[in-house]
């Protein structure tokens, strides 16, 4: 049932990690509560600590790119614990919840939204089945990207950064799970950048080089990497 | 019963006995640590009798709905549970590679012979016909153990005797769920294993183990003694008795019978 190897995951490393996590932010109340998810996650209520994860993680987009580490930590925790998986379906259920909603969202708050690109992104990455991504969720993410590359949301650099970020991050992953959809995502990129007007010069190169990256295989190559990144010019 | 009485020592598992058993829970139910949700269970949770079970579908074994919306999109289910289902699924299919690949193992030299005659197919040996492989019924069988398995008792069991010392037709055995079997005589290896495991159920606020077990249900213990000679499936069984070692230990509760033979050579 579990996808947890008994002799991994021991408690010292998971305590020790403890401290590393961004819970500044949050009231002491609150802190305790999740620090105690973290360690002994059967303790507490693990619906509310999923809820606190989500609302922070569609406020606060560092908190949403931290997020999928800490959600990760608990459900290895509550799994080797109890065998159980109550954080996590609470997490994704809750996800669906907000994902069914995300016009809404998007016309309420575009920070929101792309707060929330974010962490599902994030979840995607850290939280697997057998070391495997989550097969629920590969089309949910598509269904975000497809909708960042609108010609509309193309017209938001906020949007389009956070496109080109998820792309740099679990892109290859979301193409071995589904190349046909990939393809199609990428029709969309090539004709923003070659055919939409009105697109700012930083949006172009953003497009450019997330174009030139899949291309590559999922990398840049070197002279690209100078090309973009590096600060002196010849 | 003739197994093991664990011993009466009081254990951290005693602790969860504080409520009083006079609401009569059933004797099935308050082992279980933790309900359909995953959360422990308290004794505030009934759960049905193990007869009601097995007569019809327990509500346990269907999936709980999201108390969300219902989605538009997806008619299955939500997330949560469709990567639930995907784990189960991947568990399954990763155990049933294992349990093939011991087969071929233990019939190691029937395939050097039929390698040098030339003969292809050594997949299609007794063993490989007899594999239950219908994903339905593997993922109903595998929740059936995960609810034996899903008890106090069993936890107690497997800490007090170490697998090396386990005597076939003494102690449970869980049922192999690979191997094909009418649904009839799964459902009664199941109900075998269980009435076994409570043996090792954590002993009660009123008593020690010996009221304990006699409170285990005569009429559930004879139902399954005069119901054994009738749920025989003669090929299979016959063919196959000591031969294979399942995943979790050699035979299952129906070869009890023929534990004479099997612990003769199990036993050193």
């Amino acid at each position: 049932m579990s996808q947890i190897d008994e002799t991994e995951a021991h408690p010292t490393v998971m305590e020790n990690s403890t401290d590393e996590y961004r819970f500044q932010s949050f009231d002491p109340d609150t802190q305790m509560l999740l620090k105690t998810a973290l360690k002994d996650p059967s303790s507490v209520d693990l619906e509310k600590v999923s809820n606190i994860i989500v609302d922070q993680s569609l406020k606060d987009q560092v908190f949403s790119k931290e997020a999928g580490r800490i959600c990760y930590t608990i459900v290895q925790a509550e799994a080797k614990q109890s065998d159980g998986n109550v954080f996590r379906r609470n997490l994704l259920n809750r996800l669906q919840r907000e994902f069914k909603d995300r016009e809404d969202m998007r016309a309420r708050s575009i920070h929101e939204w792309v707060c929330y690109v974010t962490f599902i992104c994030n979840i995607f990455d850290y939280l697997k089945v057998n070391n495997m991504p989550m097969v629920a969720l590969v089309h949910p993410v598509y269904d975000c990207m497809m909708r960042l590359a609108q010609p509309d949301a193309l017209k938001n650099e906020e949007e389009v950064d956070c496109l080109v970020l998820q792309l740099h991050r679990i892109g290859e992953q979301l193409e071995k799970a589904n190349s046909q959809r990939m393809d199609q995502l990428f029709f969309l990129l090539r004709d923003g950048f070659l055919l939409q007007e009105g697109l700012t010069s930083m949006t172009r190169l953003l497009l450019l080089e997330i174009l030139e990256f899949r291309a590559g295989g999922w990398m840049l190559s070197s002279t690209a990497n100078k090309y973009y990144y590096s600060e002196i010019s010849d | 019963m003739s197994t093991r009485t664990p011993d009466r020592r009081t254990d951290a598992t005693s602790s969860r006995r504080e409520h009083t058993r006079s609401s009569g829970p059933s004797r099935w139910s308050h082992c279980r640590k933790r309900g359909v949700d995953g959360s422990m269970r308290t004794d505030e949770h009934e759960r049905t009798d193990e007869h009601e079970r097995t007569e019809g579908r327990h509500s346990s074994f269907t999936t709980p709905e999201s108390s969300g919306p219902v989605s538009r999109c997806a008619a299955s289910s939500d997330w949560g549970s469709q990567v639930e289902d995907n784990e189960m699924r991947r568990d399954l299919h990763r155990d049933l590679q294992r349990y093939r690949r011991r087969i071929l193992a233990a019939d190691g030299p029937h395939r050097e012979r039929k390698a040098s005659s030339g003969s292809s197919g050594s997949c299609d040996s007794k063993e490989e016909e007899s594999l239950e492989t219908d994903e339905g019924v593997l993922l109903r069988r595998q929740k059936q153990i995960s609810y034996g398995k899903n008890t106090l008792a069993y936890d107690r069991y497997i800490r007090e005797v170490p697998k090396h010392l386990r005597q076939p037709g003494i102690h449970p055995k869980t049922p192999n769920k690979f191997r094909k079997y009418s649904r009839r005589s799964w459902d009664q290896q199941i109900k075998l294993w269980r009435v076994k495991l409570h043996a090792w159920d954590p002993p009660t606020d009123n008593g020690t183990q010996e009221d304990n077990e006699e409170q285990l249900d005569l009429g559930d213990i004879m139902d399954i003694e005069l119901d054994f000679p009738t749920l025989a499936e003669p090929g299979p069984q016959a063919a196959h008795a000591g031969v294979m070692e399942d995943p979790e230990g050699t035979g299952t509760p129906v070869k009890v019978q023929r534990m004479d033979a099997a612990a003769a050579s199990d036993v050193v």
